[in-house]
């Protein structure tokens, strides 16, 4: 029996320059850009470029779609906008019991965290599995949501998990879902990283200054197919892969290492010369691009011909790899490269096939890459000429080889057994950390979710003899419920305008909740893949299908993985385990 | 000067979360990035942050701190001349 086959059976792009994934190609060949310079729009906020909404438009988007309900936020209308129009004409009924629902976001609702109208903020509401429910329940959807939040990447790999989840039978459907929208939180970050230009940005130019940010959703449904029911012409996922550059939390590797084995990973089996294209991250700040060029050259692909749509969309953050995978398909479906808006003059150390115009195709197939905070990177392939099925696996079986908990209580356990501790809540990982480590300052400088992940794997590890890398053989994938929350909090406080606005950027950089499997990577020197989802509940079946989706991937060979949830400082439990694959074929 | 080099110190360690150093750890005259103290790009930028809040100057970008934070001697030197606050 063959594998079944994973092709898209809908999409949906809702952008500031247009509604549907045709409208979008044709906005964006007729060089419309959304990009715009914004002055004034948050207190604090300096002026920016940016693709964000116009309020009335939106507004009467919504409406026509009847989705003005003041029960569902900004954030949520957005996403329930390009879902219900993918949906439509896709044949899939989202109130069935075989499709799930995957949200792909950064920060969802996370102004609500820094709306001074509403005291207290209102945490709950700000949570992605709040809105990843209330989007699978407006569809009557009836299974458990899972959100993927992997900091830029989250798209791809939200794509990938899908495709995972369906090849294993769990369902036939999966509607996979970006969106992010832009607010004072996230653009105060980015320019406290100083990592915005004050102009439409350059991708891969010699004067790029910066990204822009952007907002938009992207929805993308894929079926599971028997390979003789494949319909001519649909587009297929092919491959997918997430590999971490273990090097930093964020600044992007200067081997582009993990950019470099996700695009060998995804491309390892067919010529460069079968690809159309390779749709890049393209953010255009000076190190993103560099580190693209040099991954690009490594993988073998410098004479494919390469594009950036960040010129026409900006940074669209979680949105962004649904949406560029969806305007890929539809440019190549056409014969079209499309252009990289911004580009003139190449500034990058390696040299690429890149223009400011569009170009024409003759292949099918191409090859979508993103790279993000947290180290992580992420690749796919979708063609609509795919290579024959490969023949199912067996089924892949994992044994625990450790295990490790701490809870704020004072519970600490391991294989070794319980290891007592007098202190609690916050005190407690600083005892761990003195008693267990103590070599590792970088510790003091992490949010709480991440010193509570660090240190349950430190644990989990200790002694393990294959502990320490580099190796890419080991993946991480981590499970919470309020994710980067009790951070999120603490960052708003540095947002006081006018009497104490001062962004931190060793703060934002926390704000992502992937960044604690990123720095359990940098600290073992793991360069497989690292995952972080964000789910309703602490469901231990749910989280089981996620870890089972790791053995997907054939270089994984063990897996760490678990539950951190830590909604406030002196409140957080950890459960981590060792799991190794048993059957690989 | 040296008044102004030690509050540096202390104002740098607390920003930075290094925990585990004391004032009188950080040589005044030494790299602040590099080897010493372990200080990485972000740190770069919370620099940034810290002498726009505390002495009310803005550097424009991370290539402008890399001059002012060649060391604490330097940095406070660009303090005195510099602050507004």
């Amino acid at each position: 029996m063959a594998q079944p086959v994973i092709v898209k059976a809908g999409g949906c792009i809702v952008s500031p320059l247009a509604t549907g994934t045709a409208a979008n190609l044709e906005a964006v060949l007729s060089g419309r850009s959304g990009l715009r310079l914004h002055s004034g729009r948050w207190p604090g906020v300096e002026p920016f470029t940016g693709a964000l909404f116009d309020e009335a438009d939106l507004a009467a988007r919504c409406a026509a779609a009847g989705l003005d309900s003041p029960r569902l936020t900004r954030f949520e209308r957005l996403a329930l906008l390009s879902a219900t129009e993918a949906l439509r004409g896709s044949g899939v009924d989202p109130s069935a019991a075989d499709v799930i629902f995957i949200l792909s976001s950064t920060k969802g609702n996370v102004g609500l965290l820094d709306d001074t109208a509403a005291a207290p903020a209102d945490t709950e509401r700000s949570l992605l599995p709040a809105s990843a429910a209330r989007i699978a329940a407006h569809f009557g959807n009836p299974n458990t949501p899972v959100v993927v939040c992997n900091a830029c990447i989250s798209g791809l790999s939200a794509l990938i998990t899908a495709a995972r989840l369906l090849r294993a039978g769990r369902y036939r459907h999966a509607v996979v879902v970006g969106a992010d929208c832009q607010s004072r939180f996230i653009v105060s970050g980015f320019q406290a990283f100083k990592a915005l230009s004050p102009t439409a940005c350059r991708p891969f130019d010699a004067a790029r200054d910066g990204l822009n940010p952007g907002e938009a959703s992207a929805t993308l449904v894929l079926s599971a197919c028997e390979p003789v029911d494949v319909p001519p012409g649909a587009w297929v996922l092919e491959r997918g892969a997430v590999r971490n550059d273990a090097n930093h939390i964020s600044g992007p590797s200067r081997t582009g290492e993990g950019s470099f084995r996700a695009l060998r990973a995804v491309c390892g089996d067919i010529s460069p010369a079968q690809l159309a294209f390779v749709n890049t991250h393209g953010t255009a700040t000076p190190y993103n691009d560099e580190m693209e060029a040099i991954a690009l050259h490594r993988a073998g692909l410098a004479d494919v011909p390469v594009n950036s749509l960040k010129g026409y969309y900006g940074h669209t953050m979680g949105a962004a790899g649904i949406l560029e995978v969806l305007l890929s398909m539809e440019a190549a479906g056409r014969g079209i490269v499309l252009p990289t808006r911004g580009y003139r003059q190449s500034g990058v150390s390696r040299p690429l096939s890149l223009s400011d115009q569009a170009r024409h195709t003759d292949r099918h197939a191409f090859v979508k890459v993103m790279s993000g905070f947290g180290g992580c990177n992420a690749a796919v392939r979708f063609s609509q000429e795919p290579a024959a099925p490969a023949p199912a696996p067996g089924t892949a079986a994992a044994v625990c080889l450790r295990t490790a908990r701490i809870d704020s209580d004072g519970t600490v356990h391991t294989d070794r057994g319980t290891h007592p501790y007098a202190e609690r809540g916050a005190a407690l990982l600083t005892a761990i950390y003195r008693r267990e480590v103590n070599d590792y300052p970088k510790f003091f400088k992490m949010d709480p979710l991440s010193r509570l992940g660090f240190l349950a794997a430190e644990l989990l590890l200790a002694g393990d003899p294959g502990r320490f890398g580099p190796r890419d053989d080991r993946a991480v994938l981590l499970c919470s419920r309020t994710g980067s929350l009790c951070n999120d909090l603490r960052y708003v406080r540095t947002l006081q305008w006018p009497e104490a606005y001062f962004p931190s950027p060793a703060v934002f950089v926390y704000t992502l909740p992937n960044i604690v499997a990123g720095e359990i990577a940098i600290r073992n020197r793991y360069l497989g893949e690292t995952s972080c989802f964000l789910l309703p509940a602490d469901d231990t079946g749910v989280q089981a299908a996620l870890a089972a989706t790791a053995w997907a991937d054939p270089a994984t060979k063990s897996l760490v993985c678990g539950w951190i949830d830590c909604p406030d400082a002196d409140h957080f439990t950890a459960r981590m385990q060792l799991l190794q694959r048993t059957t690989t074929a | 000067m040296e008044e102004l080099i030690q509050q540096l110190k202390e104002e740098i360690i607390q920003a930075l979360n290094l925990e585990d150093l004391r004032p009188e750890d950080i040589d005044a005259d030494a790299p602040l990035f590099g080897d010493g103290l372990g200080l990485d790009s972000i740190d770069a930028l919370e620099l940034i942050v810290l002498l726009e809040k505390n002495y009310g100057i803005r550097l424009a970008d991370a290539a402008a701190g890399k001059e002012v934070f060649r060391s604490v001697r330097v940095m406070a030197e660009y303090v005195a001349a510099h602050r507004t606050k």
